[in-house]
């Protein structure tokens, strides 16, 4: 028997891979740190200024992200399928524009709110279109699609905010009509939950991560890849007009000049939120986090008093810190489990 | 006749007196002559008034006035637009200077060769043009904290939504700070009390709505653009204080008029856009027509026959008069 190890001392296939325990699988979740580092900062904030985790002072800060969070779901989809959309603050203006003009024409509020996002899924289809038939880069067709749409809102108003809606529409910006939360807060949840659940768990949304992973094995495993982009260019200008439209419930007038710079926010947030640029990698909750990661640092800037004119400053250096701790703690992660996973040939 | 009819035809009077008057000659009316005027973000709503006070002017002097432009807040575009205007040979231009030192080249060469160019709303001081006129941002905040002050009580704090990063916005910004640190000491206000609002009014409403979360005593505001009072009405109602915040904001549109009618915004400050247009047109066309003898002389003199700067001021809009700025076009 000697040279020979009993069977009873090998150990079990568990023992030498062993299943990662709760904490471990938490730990690896990508939104998991940056939930952490959101919890640290309103807990950091809170107990300095005693005011953060104040019912106003987050509803202030949810409404000021609420539009956004609708069009973070769309670029989520963009970014994952490897492309992105340059296109959604000029869309985003355009959507309120067109609502504001039918219901300045006595069409009726669901319609005219239809009209809006109608103008936003015009522009995801020759988006879509030129993308995926004519092959041009979505880099240069969203940024094309950005100066259109914001031509067409200044054309059609002439560069005038409209304003003089009907007070029935403003219901869905101002209204709080479930126990007290604005509903504003409360359709972007919903667009945000929905969102995540189906690119989670919908084949169909799926499929936009294996186009994102690797386009042409998703192209032989029998993956229309062109209806996929065409499909995200869609749902994404399409929710970005709905943001839109609910800015203009909010704010009662519709401003073709709103938007300006938001695709940049919304890029940001889904890259702190764990999007790759280079597709395939990212999640709608994950977006969310990161917009709301920024909206706590600018509401911090304010709760702090940072001088307004240190804040884009303080902004840009925390976000840095972030996203760099956030992405050397993945690494070392990834090169820990290598390290004790071992040699893959052993 | 409402004010605006009313300003348009003063205006015309007061024009055709001083075309009259000694030292400017009466000309005929020069029919084949253009006249351009040159925006940066040429699309926007704040340019409309100062296009219809030169195509008012326009009218008047029977020439033939045309509005262009770049769309874009981009030095390098109003340069470009600039010099393809002077290439079809105008007989004069009304600019609006996006950056003074990056178009100054191209004003002294246009004005070196015989054209004559206007500043209006945003100068460009070092360049040759012959006037500027605009409204004096700094007086303008001044008007602000003189609308505020007597609102306030001692020890109540006074907030300001603006963009820190444009000039115009924080000349506004320190004309309103320091009036009320020196005529009104016992309001509470300063830097700590500046929310930028970041060219939005989404912006202007969290900045402000944070602010109110810290400073629970803020009992005025001053928004020194129409986006900022926008969001900032917003973020007053969102919190419950419309009705006990004083809030005076800049410029309008449709959405700052509704908003003085409903009461949210107690007042705006309106600048004379319309003016800028009118008059300026009517600079350039006499000095384009010599008409001006203010010296015998001033080209050999080397001086401008215009006054160098003209502040075209601004009127406070409140529930008495909005009526007079609606759709007046």
């Amino acid at each position: 028997m000697e040279g020979t190890t009993p069977i009873s001392t090998l150990p079990a296939k568990n023992m030498l891979h062993p299943q990662p325990g709760f904490i471990a699988r938490l730990l690896r979740v990508r939104e998991f740190a940056l939930i952490v580092m959101i919890l640290v900062i309103g807990g950091g904030l809170h107990l300095i200024t005693g005011r953060f985790f104040t019912t106003p002072n987050l509803n202030a800060i949810s409404l000021g992200f609420a539009t956004s969070a609708i069009i973070v779901f769309g670029m989520t989809a963009a970014l994952v399928s490897g492309g992105f959309d340059l296109s959604v603050g000029s869309v985003f203006a355009m959507g309120g524009v067109t609502a504001a003009l039918a219901l300045r024409a006595d069409i009726p509020i669901p319609l005219a709110m239809l009209c809006g996002v109608g103008a936003g899924v015009a522009a995801g289809i020759v988006n879509g279109f030129l993308i995926t038939q004519v092959q041009i880069n979505p880099f240069i067709t969203t940024l094309g699609m950005l100066g259109i749409a914001r031509g067409v809102s200044l054309a059609v108003t002439e560069g005038s905010p409209l304003a003089e809606l009907p007070t029935e529409f403003f219901v869905f910006g101002q209204g709080r009509d479930i126990l007290g939360i604005p509903n504003l807060i409360l359709i972007a949840l919903a667009v945000i939950l929905i969102g995540d659940i189906l690119m989670r768990r919908s084949s169909a949304f799926r499929q936009i991560y294996y186009v994102g992973g690797n386009e042409e094995a998703a192209r032989l495993s029998g993956i229309n890849v062109n209806r996929v982009k065409f499909g995200v260019y869609i749902l994404s200008a399409s929710l970005a007009a709905f943001a839109g439209v609910l800015s203009v419930s909010r704010f009662t007038v519709a401003d073709p000049g709103t938007g300006v710079g938001e695709e940049l926010r919304i890029i940001a947030a889904c890259i702190i939120g764990g999007c790759s640029l280079r597709g395939g990698k990212g999640t709608v909750i994950g977006g969310l986090l990161g917009l709301i990661f920024v909206g706590f640092i600018n509401n911090g800037m304010i709760l702090l008093r940072v001088p307004v004119y240190w804040q884009q400053l303080s902004m840009g250096v925390v976000l840095l810190l972030a996203v760099g701790f956030d992405t050397l703690s993945q690494r070392w992660q990834i090169s820990s489990r290598g390290k004790k996973a071992g040699p893959a040939t052993s | 006749m409402n004010r605006r009819d009313f300003l348009k035809r003063s205006s015309l009077v007061t024009a055709a007196g001083m075309l009259a008057s000694h030292g400017v000659s009466l000309a005929k009316a020069q029919t084949d002559q253009t006249y351009y005027m040159v925006a940066f973000l040429s699309g926007i709503d704040y340019w409309k008034d100062c296009a219809r006070g030169m195509m008012d002017a326009a009218e008047f002097l029977g020439v033939e006035a045309v509005y262009t432009g770049t769309p874009e807040y981009d030095i390098t575009a109003e340069v470009r637009v600039l010099e393809e205007t002077i290439a079809q040979e105008p007989d004069g231009i009304l600019l609006t200077v996006i950056n003074p030192e990056a178009l100054q080249p191209t004003i002294d060469s246009a004005i070196d060769s015989g054209l004559p160019i206007v500043t209006f709303d945003a100068d460009s001081p070092l360049s040759k043009r012959y006037s500027f006129l605009g409204t004096g941002n700094y007086a303008a905040g001044v008007m602000g904290a003189r609308y505020i002050g007597p609102l306030l009580s001692a020890g109540d704090q006074a907030a300001v939504i603006t963009v820190p990063s444009q000039g115009n916005l924080l000349e506004r910004t320190q004309g309103f700070l320091n009036t009320l640190a020196t005529e009104y000491p016992d309001i509470i206000t300063g830097d700590s009390f500046i929310v930028d609002n970041q060219n939005s009014a989404e912006g202007a409403a969290m900045g402000l709505s944070a602010l109110l979360q810290v400073e629970t005593n803020i009992k005025g505001v001053f928004s020194t653009n129409a986006l900022a009072a926008i969001g900032a009405a917003q973020a007053l109602r969102e919190n419950g204080l419309s009705d006990s915040v004083a809030h005076i904001g800049f410029d309008y549109d449709e959405g700052t008029l509704d908003l003085i009618d409903s009461g949210e915004l107690g007042a705006t400050l309106a600048q004379g856009t319309w003016q800028m247009g009118f008059w300026g047109l009517m600079f350039a066309y006499m000095v384009r027509n010599e008409m001006i003898e203010s010296v015998s002389d001033w080209q050999a003199a080397g001086i401008s026959p215009l006054p160098p700067y003209v502040d075209t001021g601004v009127v406070v809009i409140n529930q008495s008069n909005s009526q007079y700025w609606r759709s007046a076009e």
